[in-house]
């Protein structure tokens, strides 16, 4: 039949070669977990982790592949989607690491968890390449309806009950006004749901500057606000993180994060590119506003859990600054920081997991005087708030640093500046921790501390644990030195995907040299 | 104006009173078995709406799907959930009711506004496809691939997490007790709720 | 006179103000659940519209709302299944008592 014929040669089903894997681990881990029963819980753990290496793997072979687009233009699987796919997969894994021991620990089915985890991660990973509203919409309620699920995990305790009840309200109501933005956009463009094909109607019709396509804008913003937690739509953040499994606000504060920035990334500069001056000033709002409740709040707060969650705001308030930008340095800033993030905050999840596991609690005031009896945790803690707060020499601060040169470059000192105090306010917050930790006398340790167990490596689960934190310690401290590496990654990402360049030159605010100082920003 | 088309405007005129006053009746109505109710109605009758836009498969769907399932399990979840529960009555509520309609009746007028003042681009003669049913068909093995399959996962996922969220599964005593946990923090967070932790103040409950 | 997609994409609005609205108010989280069954319906009659009469030769908006349906169906599912875990151990279902999270 010629049908069918005629949509094989087309589809390229190799560009979702790593989905594929990420699939077929799903599968792999029910089906285990059905057949051999409880005792897989052991090594499941290990078969998922081995099938996200394996997919990162996959992608790194599609690195640069001739042919992008794939399903008919329904899927783009560029340098760009590479990279935040790989930002997805990789906290995934890691997030992996560190729940083995906490799920058990909670007495909850760990194959069901890591599969639930698994889904959301391939909806991450087709949102980061998705070029299709039907396939954008698809994927982002694959990711949000796992994570819903993920919330509500712990079901004995009302607080993760209530966290649950509150994501899934929250997100099905702003994914639904997302949805009738997008509806809007589908009409705007007489019938289209490609976004190249929207850009390109949209581009030809009078209706450029129309009231719809404004409101199509806000809408649909509104749904990606959501999903990056940007102040004003951060108000199920806070709630949602301290009611959890710490291991899902883990993923929530990078995967999720990340897919949410490929998605406004892809879906703002491709089918809004009409409009790209009045989203530019929407973000600077959403990124104003991030910047200065997240790090402000965070400073009151006296929960672990609560004061990271503010922070994850604050943070993607910087991480808004290199996407306002909207050159090439600010589009790789936004990757590299990325990157760098998903270690230095998995790490300070991994260390406060340990911490709460040990002692059961997660309060700030709990943790004075810890350096006395376990060395390793504090030091591992320290390190990533450290980076976090944009300390020199760890990654953290090179990644600021190149958000931060980046925003200057592109004309936006006002948002520079205030990032740069923003993150004057932020450092005041970890410091806070890292001092209680470290500087404490012996006789102001507190009693949680002083009651502190011997750490047992030996307990099953606990090795991931170590291994975690042992890798995002390593990732943290010599991504800032050695970050040449990253930076040329994502540099090339952003060079490489043909959607930000031809995008670059509609945009008004991109300006002319910008790409040719895409050097090392930082001289060491 | 012909037969065809008083038909059609009358029925949509029709359609179009029932869903809003169903529509209405979902939020307004005191009883929630009254609201599910009605819930179905309104599903009906934008599945009657449908058929007005030449749409049967999607008809039929809306119905199997919106009436058969989703308006079904809330049913049941009410039935679950069966407890007659008077709300304690919140002073200034009603200000926020009036507050929430005044807004929402602007949103409507932004909103209707749009709709009027867009030139939408129609298409010149509207000519039902003889059949939706391929059309819809060929989409899902072309261009939509993608997401059809991707959609299954979702599915399948969704079905395995609402039955472990909702499975009454009773708590194994013995390995609990053997264990050096105490019982009563299975499937519980290892965090400690706030109003048990020691050094908790009334300087985390800001105002 | 004849239908008009503006009839269709009025009623639509009007449908999600009244979701909105639903959602806002409403204190039984049943019903909050119900408003936003509203609101996507609001957006299925938006797409079947603008299905109809912009694009009546593709009708990729229909295959968008069969869509729309499958994601409704699952979300349904599992926010009443987190619905009757809150229950269990709240025994209450009222939104206004879940307020164990606050700053």
């Amino acid at each position: 039949m010629d049908f069918s014929s005629n949509i094989a040669t087309q589809l390229n089903a190799g560009a979702i070669l790593p989905e594929g894997i990420v699939v077929v681990t799903i599968l792999l881990v029910l089906i285990c977990d059905l057949i051999v029963g409880k005792s897989s819980a052991r090594w499941l753990p290990y078969v998922a982790i081995a099938g996200l290496l394996a997919s990162v793997a996959a992608l790194w072979l599609k690195w640069d592949a001739t042919e992008s687009l794939a399903f008919l233009q329904g899927f783009n699987g560029d340098d760009l989607s590479i990279a935040f796919r790989g930002i997805v997969a990789l906290s995934a894994t890691v997030t992996i690491l560190m729940s083995v021991r906490y799920v058990e620990q909670s007495g909850t089915s760990l194959a069901e968890f890591i599969a639930i985890l698994l889904a959301a991660t391939l909806g991450g990973m087709f949102l980061s390449g998705a070029n299709d509203l039907v396939m954008i919409f698809v994927a982002l309620e694959t990711l949000s309806i796992s994570s819903y699920l993920l919330t509500g995990y712990t079901k004995r305790d009302p607080r993760s009950n209530e966290a649950a009840l509150k994501y899934l309200l929250i997100g099905a109501a702003s994914s639904a006004i997302f949805l009738y933005g997008v509806s809007l956009l589908y009409g705007l463009s007489g019938g289209q749901t490609n976004l190249d094909a929207i850009a390109t109607a949209l581009a030809n019709g009078d209706g450029g500057e129309s009231l719809g396509l404004a409101i199509a804008l806000v809408f649909a913003i509104a749904g990606i606000s959501f999903k990056i937690s940007a102040v004003p739509f951060h108000q199920w953040t806070p709630d949602v993180y301290e009611g959890s499994p710490t291991p899902v606000v883990a993923f929530l504060s990078v995967g999720s994060k990340a897919a949410g920035f490929a998605l406004a990334i892809r879906l703002l500069v491709t089918a809004f590119g009409a409009v790209s001056e009045e989203w530019h000033f929407i973000f600077t709002a959403l990124a104003i506003l991030s910047m200065i409740l997240g790090n402000v709040v965070a400073l009151a707060q006296t929960s672990m859990k609560r004061m990271l969650a503010y922070s994850s705001i604050g943070q993607a308030g910087f991480v808004m600054i290199g996407f306002i930008a909207g050159t090439d340095a600010g589009y790789s800033s936004m990757i590299f920081y990325l990157l760098i993030y998903l270690f230095m905050n998995l790490g300070a999840f991994t260390c406060v997991i340990l911490f709460s596991l040990q002692t059961g609690t997660d309060q700030i005031s709990d943790y004075s005087g810890l350096y006395q009896k376990d060395p390793l945790l504090t030091l591992a803690l320290s390190i990533c708030l450290l980076s976090l707060g944009g300390i020199p020499p760890f990654a953290g601060f090179f990644g600021k640093i190149y958000l931060f040169w980046s925003g200057w470059q592109a004309g936006l000192y006002g948002l520079v500046l205030l990032g740069l105090v923003t993150s004057v306010v932020s450092i005041y917050y970890y410091i806070r921790v890292v001092k209680m930790m470290v500087v404490k006398e012996p006789q102001e340790m507190s009693e949680t501390v002083e009651n502190y167990p011997e750490v047992r490596w030996s307990l099953p689960g606990m090795r991931p644990l170590q291994v975690g934190i042992v890798v995002s310690l390593v990732a943290t401290t010599l991504a800032g030195i050695l970050s040449n590496p990253l930076f040329t990654f994502a540099n090339n990402s952003v060079i490489n995907s043909p959607v930000l360049q031809s995008a670059k030159l509609t945009q008004p605010i991109a300006k002319a040299g910008i790409s040719e100082t895409s050097d090392r920003p930082i001289v060491q | 104006m012909n037969l065809a088309e008083g038909v059609q405007i009358v029925s949509f005129g029709i359609l179009a009173a029932l869903m809003i006053a169903a529509a209405l009746g979902v939020v307004l109505f005191e009883k929630i078995v009254y609201s599910a109710f009605l819930l179905g109605g309104v599903f009906i009758s934008i599945s009657g709406l449908y058929i007005l836009l030449n749409a049967d498969f999607v008809a039929a769907a809306q119905i199997l799907i919106y009436v058969g399932a989703v308006n079904v399990l809330i049913l049941f979840a009410i039935m679950l959930v069966n407890k007659e529960e008077v709300f304690k009555p919140i002073s200034g509520r009603w200000i926020r009711k009036a507050a929430t309609a005044l807004v929402c009746v602007g949103l409507f007028a932004l909103l209707s506004t749009m709709v009027l003042a867009t030139p939408w681009n129609l298409a010149a003669p509207i000519t039902a496809p003889e059949s939706t049913l391929i059309l819809i068909g060929k989409h899902f093995f072309s261009d939509y691939l993608l997401p059809f399959e991707l959609a299954s996962v979702l599915l399948l996922m969704a079905m395995i997490g609402a039955i472990i969220i909702a499975r009454r599964d009773f708590i194994p005593d013995i390995e609990a007790a053997s264990s050096d946990q105490p019982l009563q923090t299975v499937w519980r967070l290892p965090e400690r709720p706030r109003e048990l932790t020691p050094t908790q103040g009334s300087s985390n409950q800001r105002k | 006179m004849q239908l008009q997609l503006e009839y269709f994409l009025l009623l639509a609005a009007a449908l999600f103000c009244i979701g909105i609205y639903g959602l806002i108010t409403s204190r039984n989280a049943v019903r909050v659940l119900m408003s936003i069954e509203l609101l996507l319906n609001a957006v299925n009659l938006n797409l079947m519209g603008f299905s109809n009469f912009l694009d009546p030769d593709t009708i990729r908006g229909q295959v968008f709302t069969v869509f729309v349906i499958t994601v409704a169906a699952a979300e349904a599912a599992v926010g009443l299944a987190i619905i009757l875990a809150i229950y269990r151990n709240r025994e209450t279902i009222d939104m206004e008592q879940f307020n164990l999270l606050k700053w």
